[in-house]
């Protein structure tokens, strides 16, 4: 897309009220994409925003067959808490059921026919809940960066009084991206994070890091009408490529894992030309237009990618 | 510097130009960052004294008469991953490395050690020395 001055992009940004059990949710989305195209419903990581899918939403050749649409969970990025509730007087937790419970809300108050979902981190864990609990609402599900169980990361000192939590919220993910990945963009992605309100990062952790496990329950999906992409990346120390296998081989039929090399746990943001064409040939995996089956893993040159240096 | 050098007393005082010399130290209040912490490369012990961001003495071998808030162990080969331009998952990045340690159970990456809370205190000023741990190594190369 042209960065010449007096260019307009042609991504909106729009509200919609959504009904989450009982309480008024005002979502904020922006999307791009004809009307009639495949909604690509596309879920930002914990304590982030939608911003993160900016390059996908302005990505032509993408938008000219998908209607790609990014939201903002409720606390985070436009989406404000709900005017309904004392929301001040406890901590933000979020747990799978609300989680879950809220896309469906979004993909219902949008009027999606047969959207594919697509998050990374924790929207990338909730592709099991979601494939458990609502198999019959989404054509497919790809969870980037997703695994069974992710410990470890519901950190205290991601929102203490005595520590600088705008800035530590963001660094404590600078070892989750490749170092191959651009710098500008890398840097672009921990600015991103650097906007969350105090406690969401650790609240959504919560559901990320203890609520969410899968270990001993991936035999509950099935996934042999709506498929199941685990596309991790080689740098995600998280949940690495190897917990993407783990999830595909304990769902079994529909579950397929990718490996994507030299990009890490943000892949959108981080290195969106790279993930852009990865992401090509998961989208032409569902849509039938792929010749053949997708590799273990997908490379640089597999999609005309030149890795630089990006210092 | 070569990676043959890596941990010499010429190769600290590489890194101790480039830390004294980057820009990023000195704003968003990293010029406040005054915790001294040490690097442990196999057996041996640097200690960085930290003066406003800025690198003030490095000390082989810190003993009693030193004090610091944290530190960084890890064997040599971990170091020399480290290091690398574009270095291997997982031994990255601090937070990446001790994280496969701690949690995951691997082997072989870098650890952090001591007080946790002066670690996330100045989370990103010390992050960012590490990175230039790099920076220095390869002469200005990636970060």
């Amino acid at each position: 897309m042209s960065t010449e001055p007096g260019t307009v992009e042609p991504i909106t940004g729009k509200y919609v009220h959504v009904d989450v059990d009982g309480t008024d949710y005002r979502i904020y989305f922006e999307e791009n994409g004809p009307d009639d195209g495949i909604p690509l419903l596309c879920q930002h990581t914990a304590g982030c925003n939608n911003q993160e899918w900016r390059h996908l939403l302005a990505d032509d050749d993408i938008t000219d067959e998908f209607r790609v649409i990014a939201y903002d969970l409720p606390f985070h990025g436009k989406s404000v808490p709900p005017t309904s509730d004392d929301w001040w007087e406890e901590d933000y937790e979020l747990d799978a059921e609300q989680f879950a419970a809220t896309i469906v809300g979004i993909a219902d108050a949008l009027d999606l026919q047969d959207p594919i979902y697509m998050g990374s981190s924790m929207g990338g864990n909730i592709t099991l809940e979601l494939a458990d609990w609502y198999p019959d609402r989404f054509r497919a599900l790809i969870g980037l960066e997703c695994g069974a169980y992710s410990p470890g990361f519901h950190i205290d000192w991601l929102d203490h009084p005595h520590v600088n939590t705008t800035e530590v919220n963001a660094y404590s993910c600078w070892g989750l991206m490749a170092k191959q990945s651009p710098e500008q963009t890398r840097r672009e992605t921990m600015y991103l994070y650097e906007q969350g309100a105090t406690g969401v990062f650790k609240g959504d952790l919560y559901y990320y890091s203890v609520d969410h496990d899968y270990r001993d329950k991936l035999d509950q999906i099935d996934a042999s009408e709506c498929p199941l992409y685990a596309v991790n990346g080689e740098y995600d120390y998280l949940t690495d490529p190897a917990d993407g296998r783990a999830v595909a081989d304990g769902i079994g039929e529909g579950a397929i894992a990718v490996e994507m090399s030299d990009i890490g746990h943000f892949p959108m943001s981080e290195h969106p030309a790279l993930f852009n064409g990865y992401l090509s040939e998961i989208l032409a995996d569902i849509t039938g237009d792929r010749e053949g089956d997708l590799p273990e893993t997908l490379r640089p040159d597999d999609v005309d990618v030149e890795l630089s240096p990006s210092s | 510097m070569t990676e043959t050098e890596l941990g010499s007393q010429a190769w600290w005082e590489h890194y101790k130009e480039t830390v004294n010399s980057d820009p990023e130290m000195k704003v968003r209040g990293h010029d406040k960052f005054d915790e001294n912490f040490y690097i442990e490369i196999g057996d041996d012990r640097f200690l960085l004294q930290i003066d406003r961001g800025e690198i003030d003495a490095i000390v082989p071998n810190p003993a009693m008469n030193h004090q610091w808030s944290f530190g960084v162990e890890g064997d040599t080969e971990a170091w020399e991953e480290f290091v690398q331009e574009i270095p291997p998952a997982f031994n990255h990045e601090i937070i990446a490395s001790h994280y496969r340690s701690a949690v995951k159970g691997d082997d072989g990456h870098l650890q952090l050690t001591g007080n946790n809370k002066a670690i996330f205190q100045n989370l990103r000023a010390f992050q960012r020395m590490l990175d230039l741990l790099r920076k220095a190594h390869n002469n200005g190369g990636n970060l």
